[in-house]
């Protein structure tokens, strides 16, 4: 039982990165109507830019919020140059833009940075808490603390201030967004941007466990994607569930079910990914598309 | 209420800024179709001027080139100030709010957050917030029904309550020009009813200028001060509201526009 909870906990802390990127995509989607299949090179650009600012000598705490003011401006950046041009063209020109650009960033950081591992400093002091036998570290509950903190302040933002409300307006009928005199272009950039400061807070909390490198955020991607569609594409609150949910699967079918064990278990997103679009498209939180009147 | 047509008849001869609206050759279209001919009315401040015609005649398409949903050309222009060539955004900015066809209300948002968002150019100024406190006020005074189901999110409205709703949230905006286009589209005639009092009402008491696009021709012709027929992209009878109906004959038979004084609701 007490290696079972530990399991979960472990689970918790990597789903809790899930979640942050799988709430990034969420918010372009909702946003936009784009799966960004580039936002997790995004959020290894970001992650760089914090190793940049450590290594060149800034305390990690003050490193982070430069980190996530830099993101935001540059996820306002790609949607005005790259995403902007390609607004209303078939969904397949804009999904192969988004892959372009997962290309293009990644060369981009290996050409800069190199492909050789970096060691990315762990922000959460060692040890952790003993919970009746379940160890619990500070650096788990340093995660899911973190995604929890920035969870709450999106719910703030779009439900309790006069831009949260702009936002979710044109997210939801553009059209009638502009006769309000709503920029909604502008809500765009800023949607991206957003997502690109969730994306970066997910690069920051998975690189010290997994050592920062161009190709980092691929696997952790797939989990974002296959915690999106549990959840349903278009639903914050599902992406979070979802991405719990992925990370706890992952740990328990690598734990104890022997024929996946460690070197298999990145299929693990891949199962649920199908189950759902089989079994429920729309995921766990997310509605079934309707014909908007 | 007093006989409506010859009261709205005076109202318009008595307005002050004929050309308020003023729109002057007027062409717009969809890439290579091409829906408007050549169009030119004016709107006097305070008017409401309805547009009527056949299905596909291009009423929807003047409005559109009115908020700037699509790319006209010649010359519109409000209180002297050019609105082709700029974008809905812009439009409203200057004053325009359109009621476009099919509602378009913000669905996942509740009522009250939907006309929140229609104030939202004006309650970013600290001294407008009061005013905004009493629009809303105001539109639930309008529409009690608004007020009963204010948290309620505007995707689960019955049709009539979206209609009102969208109205409600065009007038959020304190326009200078409101434009409604087939606000009866889907309603119960009685509804429809009580909903064009409202905008005579709004209309009377904000003088706030109108211009409404509608299939029952009868309802329109009842709250507007003018009236024009549109044909293929054409205007094809202009005059008052009240002239209107009386050529409604020949506007039933040459034009398939049921204008007669047959009564609805
Ligand atoms: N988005 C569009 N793209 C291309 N053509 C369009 C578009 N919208 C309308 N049209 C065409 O423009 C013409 C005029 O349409 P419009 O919607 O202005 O008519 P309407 O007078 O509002 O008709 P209705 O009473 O049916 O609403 C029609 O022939 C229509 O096919
Ligand atoms: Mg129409």
């Amino acid at each position: 039982m007490t290696e079972l909870l530990q399991q979960v906990v472990e689970g918790l802390g990597s789903g809790a990165v899930y979640a942050s990127l799988a709430l990034a995509l969420v918010l372009i989607y909702r946003f936009t109507g784009i799966v960004n299949f580039a936002q997790g090179e995004l959020a290894m650009l970001s992650t760089y830019v914090a190793w940049q600012l450590v290594a060149s000598g800034m305390p990690f705490w003050l490193a982070l919020p430069v980190t996530l003011a830099v993101s935001f401006a540059g996820g306002m950046l790609v949607e005005r140059i790259v995403i902007r041009p390609v607004q209303g063209a078939p969904e397949l020109t804009v999904v192969i833009v988004t892959v372009g650009l997962f290309i293009f960033v990644n060369a981009l950081a290996g050409l800069i940075w190199s492909f050789t591992v970096k060691d990315f400093p762990q922000p959460f002091p060692d040890g952790g808490l003993d919970l009746a036998g379940v160890r619990v570290d500070w650096s788990t509950l340093g995660i899911i603390g973190v995604v929890a903190v920035v969870m709450g302040l999106l719910y703030l933002l779009f439900q309790h201030t006069p831009i949260g409300l702009v936002m979710r307006a044109a997210a939801c009928n553009p059209a009638s967004a502009r006769l309000s005199g709503i920029r909604v272009n502008r809500v765009l950039m800023l949607g991206w941007g957003l997502a690109a400061t969730v994306g970066a807070v997910s690069g920051v909390l998975v690189a010290p466990l997994l050592f920062l490198e161009p190709n980092m955020m691929g696997g952790v991607l797939i989990y974002a994607f296959a915690a999106a569609t549990l959840g349903g594409f278009d639903s914050p609150v599902g992406a979070v569930v979802g991405g719990l949910f992925v990370g706890v699967a992952e740990t328990l079918t690598g734990a104890y079910v022997d024929v996946i064990g460690a070197d298999l278990k990145v299929g693990v997103p891949l199962v649920i990914i199908l189950a759902v679009l089989l079994v429920r498209p729309q995921g766990l939180f997310g509605r079934a598309a309707v014909e908007r009147a | 209420m007093s006989e409506p047509t010859t009261e709205r008849t005076e109202a318009a001869e008595g307005a002050e800024q004929p050309d308020f609206l003023k729109v002057t050759d007027l062409h717009a279209g969809y890439g290579q179709a091409r829906v408007l001919q050549g169009l030119d009315f004016s709107v006097a401040r305070g008017e409401v001027c309805a547009i009527l015609g056949p299905n596909g005649a291009g009423k929807t398409t003047t409005l559109r080139a009115l908020c700037g949903m699509v790319r006209g050309r010649g010359s519109v222009t409000l209180n002297g100030t050019q609105l082709l060539g700029r974008s809905p955004e812009q439009a409203a900015r200057l004053g325009v709010a359109h009621v476009p066809e099919g509602r378009g209300t913000f669905n996942d948002l509740t009522v009250e957050e939907n006309l929140r968002v229609g104030a939202h150019l004006r309650s970013r100024r600290r001294a407008e917030r009061a005013a905004v406190a009493a629009d809303l006020e105001r539109i639930y005074g309008y529409f009690p029904k608004l007020r009963q189901r204010s948290r309620q999110a505007a995707g689960s409205l019955s049709g009539g309550e979206q209609q009102m709703l969208a109205i409600g949230r065009a007038l959020m905006l304190r326009p200078s020009l409101l434009l409604l286009d087939e606000p009866s589209l889907g309603l119960a005639p009685l509804v429809t009813r009580e909903l064009f009092e409202i905008v005579r009402a709004v209309n009377e008491e904000e003088r706030t200028t109108v211009v409404v696009v509608e299939q029952n021709a009868q309802l329109a012709l009842d709250i507007a001060h003018r009236a024009h027929v549109l044909e293929a992209g054409r205007l094809a009878l202009s005059g008052p509201a009240a002239q209107i109906r009386e050529d409604g004959q020949v506007a039933e038979v040459y034009l398939g526009v049921s204008v007669s004084a047959r009564k609805t609701g």
